[in-house]
């Protein structure tokens, strides 16, 4: 998608262009009116192959029967199942369903759930309220090719060290590739890891 | 010590998204901008049954700390966030988050706070019933002031303090 950036910080008065119409999409959403807000924003952004699910049971149902392209699911209530299902997803070996890009929505994060929306192996946990524009930027964030998985016996999702911000001040790196050396004064903003990410990978470029 | 396998999985969402044809995304956020406002009166529907139940279960708390009353006003006031953005009255979203972190709270420490509770659910009220649902300078100071009141119990001994200047 040139001209959409790989950041977060889309404009919404981009004429960047996406296709999501033949993107099945999972929504998992217990209360009627947060999944029509999700399936008005999803109808909206061109999508067309909308699976919906009001329980766990029925997003299981779907995940076994259907391929899957995305999956917005609600972290449903105090109990967070949501998180539990984004569990069971991952370790289920359906593949290649159990490494579809997560974008997983909740209300209100209660300080006993923090952990396991953390650990459940989401893409990303996005607070409500839904905007669109933030649900677009959140999706194509997710749908970014090249993110590492990680699998082990506690967790099992996409590699939640997205960000390479280097060794803290003061300081000796511990990784073989950490550089060393004294650097001046910054004259300028820095550039974002993203931008600096986009200018090392290979791109095809219409000409 | 455990085995741990890192690999890059194929995204087909990625090559779906860069297919020709589709739709610019300021077209894609107007599109999916008036789908949410078909659901205005849906949306406000919504909040006042959610209001009414949300009071009816402060009620029974009789001002006294109740486990099931907590949770449940938890779960009222978490399970509409969300719905107010979406037609158009974000500061109600904001007021609901106070109210969730602050039944969060409560129920978590094993105490309550009718007035704490009260002021909130006044305040939805009101934000609903009146143009106050709109941003302003009185709406960001009813927000403001709701976000002090759910904060004081954010730490155990600001919590401890607060019940006593409650009480």
């Amino acid at each position: 998608m040139p001209g959409v950036k790989d950041s977060m910080g889309l404009s919404p008065d981009s004429r960047a262009r996406f296709n999501l119409e033949r993107a099945s999409v999972l929504i998992l959403e217990e209360s009627s009116m947060g999944m029509s807000i999700l399936v008005q924003i999803l109808t909206g952004f061109g999508a067309k192959v909308l699976h919906r699910a009001e329980s766990v049971e029925e997003a299981q149902g779907l995940v076994a029967k259907v391929e899957l392209d995305l999956v917005v699911a609600d972290a449903l209530g105090p109990g967070g199942e949501g998180y539990d299902f984004v569990s069971w997803l991952r370790r289920s070996r359906i593949e290649p369903n159990c490494f579809v890009p997560v974008l997983l929505t909740a209300g209100h994060t209660p300080g006993n759930a923090v952990q396991k929306a953390r650990d459940c192996g989401a893409h990303f946990v996005m607070t409500k309220p839904l905007t669109p524009i933030t649900v677009l930027e959140r999706v194509l964030w997710i749908a970014r090719e090249g993110r590492r998985f990680v699998e082990c016996d506690s967790y099992m999702g996409p590699d939640r060290r997205f960000k390479n911000e280097g060794v803290p001040a003061g300081q000796v790196g511990r990784r073989r590739d950490d550089l060393v050396g004294d650097v001046g004064e910054a004259s300028e903003p820095n550039m974002e890891q993203d931008s600096i990410d986009g200018m090392l990978k290979t791109r095809r470029v219409t000409l | 010590m455990s085995s741990v396998k890192i690999h890059v999985p194929v995204v087909r969402l990625a090559k779906l998204l860069r297919t020709p044809g589709g739709v610019p995304v300021a077209d894609a956020v107007k599109r999916a901008g008036a789908g949410l406002e078909s659901l205005r009166a849906e949306c406000l529907d919504e909040l006042r049954v959610t209001l009414d139940q949300a009071e009816l279960c402060a009620n029974r708390a009789n001002g006294e700390y109740d486990a099931a009353v907590a949770d449940e006003l938890y779960a009222i006031a978490s399970a509409a966030i969300g719905v107010p953005t979406a037609c158009g009255l974000a500061p109600i979203d904001t007021a609901l988050v106070s109210l969730a972190d602050l039944t969060d709270y409560l129920r978590t420490r094993k105490i309550w706070d009718p007035n704490a509770v009260a002021v909130h659910l006044r305040a939805f009220r009101l934000l609903l019933h009146t143009e106050a649902g709109k941003d302003s300078n009185g709406t960001k100071a009813i927000l403001e002031g709701l976000r002090r009141v759910s904060q004081r119990y954010a730490k155990p001994e600001a919590a401890a303090d607060a019940k006593s200047a409650a009480g």
